[in-house]
């Protein structure tokens, strides 16, 4: 498995979700997952975690490549050259490391001098060199393991599994938590969408987290629906739990990053239409991004900061206060492979109105659904959660309900079932 | 001499529109008369006309040795009056024939007996006079809304004058009796039940056209000699089902036009067996036992319970807000209000928000007009805040007009 984030190091639900499915796989495959970073103290039970900080180019310069399935790279035109200065396209495994990279550092082994892979952050930077090195490293690397089937999440990894595949032959999954498209809108072109589509193109099997997303594959990049299989997220358990307000009025929650992606503005809109009804409710958003200085202009322009509040970055514990306190979550996201946030709130019992460009919308029946450019109806859904205790207990009950089938045991089990329909394994691993 | 009792139900419910929070107060048209005029006119071409179309012929080619029995909603019949008069006109041709009953039941389809006797009697009475204004006849035999059926309603409806009424033939209720016979209801002294027998009835109306039945593809031959096996043990054979079965639920293209053409004959060829309406058979047939059902069953999903518009605290909510206005609504004595008070009644309006999802929920859906059970509860009770807020400014508005009056007075 190839990863980008992990934890510790984190920076948005995909460290989550890649350790969690792992974790939940590990129970019926033996999984080993590359990342650029791993911690020496941060130890995760049945699995080989490989952080590519620690593996240093010497020792892969060492490896003889006497694998029969390995080939040559000349058909993975991958990347314009344009767009990246510091990729050479041919490469061949039985020659040293033959690049440079702002990205290795020196490391002193005894006498020699080796390098390893050093980024500080994930993004930022020259983020296409790190995944491009991190790519070939990666590649090295594998070809020392014994495998059947190479999984990458998002981006970041896609290099990577393309030139495992490439190198090895083994079947490439990609696993789809969140595309460009979703990120930019449906006229991105650049660089990223460009390395997705190719190694979307290349991969065997695509493996979005929801419907959504799939259709998304299908209708941006051209992939043909016959390759994906969509597997949704599950969810940690937590032990919910519910704290007074400090406030008399109603809340309503938005968890999220402040960008484009997650509709925040139509949250703003949403509730000045909600407070032209009842004035018993306070908008709160929780988190941050560039996004930030333009609500909080909006709110005021619309005369309703007083009930509007945008609290900056928050941690999991005060993001679990906030859920232990909100009457109705509401997530307008224009474009979410997913959505865990709203299954958070499940679990806190938070009766939940979401956009239906979401994946959480085909999981959970128990929640109110809009297009997100429906602000009339997401508002006529909050005064009626805020109104009516019979819908908003209904809601809950039912989404209680939804959730005993979300789970990320569920998730891996859907994760084996698509290697084997694709016939990627072969009695090996058991369910 | 057995016979053979066809029922077939014709409902169309008047569709509440997506009415939203902010037409409170502002909107008092609650139907959606393009979705109504949409389903009216699709049903009507798939399966009304066509099936009146075949169902006449078969009465004239067995010259009246076919018959059948309908009961049409009050809804139903205001439907074809302002869209589909010719639906309408179909209708009576059979009627003219003689070899066709109409049943009572409640005017809109309501499940107004669980809530108010008096409601419930209104709207049987106008059902009847509405039936007595189109067909010529006057109905003695009442199904009421989707079969829902226990004692004490049998027993109601025999005070009033009915001399027949349908119900389910549930198993745990018939304990191994059969079904093709007239029972008795416990606590009633004249009255027959006729009870549906659901396994023949279901292979025409829901697994005829199922590829994975091992009857499939079904025969009007096949089904008739199942139909002569019931000689010597029993005698009314009840084929309770919804009119939309043919053409509608079953396509045209399923060959249930041509199942309907031959089945009479093939039934008929056994010579102890004739068709009979529902009057006649109760006339024909004796009280064999008594059916107990001292709680309601109905002829709806699995469970044939009232679990398809009642299970759900939103269903609960929606149908004791709709029934607590009536005081308020007959004191105005408004005929407008009591007639939106009447549509709201209609018990497809509870169907629509039945959650039971993972199961029957399939069949909800495929019927609602709306996306999800909780659209449904949402759009109702807002219909409910606008229709209550006018049902208050008629009140005040009376009020001021009795104060005008008063004044008047002491100045005359």
């Amino acid at each position: 498995m190839l990863g980008w984030e992990f934890p510790p190091v984190i920076n948005g639900g995909l460290g989550v979700a890649c350790h969690d499915l792992c974790i939940a796989l590990s129970k019926y495959a033996s999984v080993t997952m590359i990342i650029p970073k791993s911690n020496p103290d941060f130890v995760v039970k049945n699995l080989n975690l490989i952080g590519l900080n620690t593996i240093d180019t010497k020792t892969l310069r060492n490896i003889g490549f006497a694998n029969e399935n390995y080939k040559n790279l000349e058909d993975v035109h991958f990347i314009d050259a344009h767009l990246n200065p510091y990729y050479t396209s041919k490469t061949n495994g039985d020659q040293p490391l033959n690049f440079k990279s702002q990205f290795l550092k020196p490391l002193k082994i005894g006498n020699e001098t080796a390098e390893v892979f050093h980024i500080s952050d994930l993004y930022g930077g020259d983020v296409i060199e790190k995944v491009t090195v991190f790519g070939k490293l990666a590649a090295k690397l594998a070809c020392t393991l014994d495998f059947d089937v190479i999984h990458a999440h998002d981006w970041m990894t896609m290099i990577a599994g393309m030139e495992i595949k490439a190198q090895t032959g083994k079947p490439l999954v990609m696993h789809i938590h969140s595309l460009e498209v979703d990120r930019s809108g449906p006229t991105s072109k650049g660089w990223v969408y460009q390395i997705e589509k190719k190694g979307m193109e290349y991969a065997d099997v695509l493996m979005p987290v929801s419907h959504f997303t799939g259709k998304i594959i299908h209708d941006y990049y051209g992939i043909p629906i016959s390759k994906i299989h969509t597997c949704h997220n599950g969810i940690r358990p937590v032990v919910p739990f519910k704290s007074e307000k400090l406030f008399k009025e109603k809340m309503v929650l938005f968890i999220g990053r402040l960008t484009r992606q997650k509709g925040p503005e139509y949250f703003v809109d949403i509730a000045e239409k909600v407070l032209q009804h009842n004035n018993n409710v306070r908008f709160v958003m929780a988190g941050t991004g560039e996004y930030f200085n333009l609500l909080l202009e909006r709110a005021a322009l619309k005369g309703i900061a007083h009930r509007f509040h945008l609290t900056g970055f928050l941690n999991l514990d005060k993001v679990r206060q906030l859920l232990s306190m909100a009457d109705v979550y509401m997530m307008p996201s224009m474009s979410e492979p997913f959505g865990l946030s709203a299954v958070e709130a499940v679990q806190f019992g938070v009766p939940s109105v979401i956009s239906k460009q979401s994946g959480v919308s085909e999981v959970l029946q128990g929640s109110l659904k809009f297009d997100y450019w429906d602000t009339d109806s997401a508002a006529q859904y909050v005064l009626a959660l805020l109104n009516d205790s019979v819908l908003a207990e209904k809601i809950k009950e039912d989404a209680y309900k939804d959730l005993e089938h979300i789970s990320w045991d569920s998730a891996a089990q859907t994760v084996i079932s698509g290697y084997k329909k694709f016939n990627l394994v072969h009695d090996k691993i058991t369910s | 001499m057995p016979s053979v009792c066809f029922y077939f139900q014709v409902h169309q419910p008047f569709r509440i529109k997506r009415y939203s929070f902010f037409d409170i107060g502002k909107d008092h048209f609650y139907e959606d008369d393009e979705k109504n005029l949409t389903v009216l006119d699709k049903v009507s071409e798939k399966c009304y006309l066509k099936t009146n179309r075949k169902m006449l012929e078969l009465i004239n080619r067995h010259k009246g040795k076919f018959k059948i029995t309908y009961s049409i909603s009050g809804t139903a019949i205001e439907q074809f009056e302002k869209y589909r008069p010719d639906v309408l006109e179909s209708f009576k041709d059979l009627a003219k024939t003689g070899c066709v009953e109409f049943l009572a039941e409640t005017y809109y389809h309501s499940l107004s007996f669980i809530f108010s006797k008096e409601e419930f009697r209104r709207q049987i009475e106008m059902h009847k006079a509405k039936i007595i204004e189109h067909f010529t006849q006057t109905p003695k035999i009442f199904r009421n809304t989707e079969l829902i059926y226990n004692n004490e309603l049998a027993a109601f409806i025999e005070k009033m004058g009915f001399t027949g009424i349908l119900c389910e033939g549930v198993d745990r209720l018939l304990n191994g009796r059969s079904p093709n016979y007239l029972y008795q209801p416990a606590g009633a002294h004249k009255i027959k039940t006729f009870l549906k027998n659901y396994s023949l009835s279901d292979d025409i109306a829901f697994r005829f056209s199922d590829g994975n039945w091992k009857e499939w593809p079904l025969k009007a031959d096949t089904f008739a000699s199942w139909v002569h096996r019931m000689a010597g043990n029993g005698e009314v054979l009840n084929l309770f089902m919804d009119y939309e079965t043919f053409g509608e639920h079953q396509w045209e293209e399923t060959g249930i036009f041509e199942f309907l053409d031959f089945l009479p004959n093939e039934i008929m060829k056994h010579g102890d067996f004739d068709f009979k309406t529902l009057s006649e058979a109760a006339d024909s047939y004796k009280i064999r036992d008594i059916y107990d059902a001292p709680d309601f069953i109905s002829w709806a999903d699995a469970e044939r319970d009232l679990s398809a518009w009642l299970s759900n605290p939103m269903e609960k909510a929606a149908a004791n807000r709709i029934y607590s206005l009536e005081d308020s609504v007959m004191k105005l004595g408004n005929k407008d209000l009591i007639e939106v008070w009447g549509k709201l009644q209609t018990s497809d309006h509870f169907y629509y928000m039945c959650t039971k999802f993972w199961s029957d929920g399939d069949v909800h859906k495929y019927f609602s007009p709306y996306d999800s059970p909780y659209d449904a509860y949402i759009y109702y009770m807002n219909v409910l805040a606008d229709f209550e807020s006018t049902i208050d400014l008629y009140y005040k508005d009376n009020n001021g007009a009795k104060k005008m009056e008063n004044k008047n007075e002491s100045i005359a």
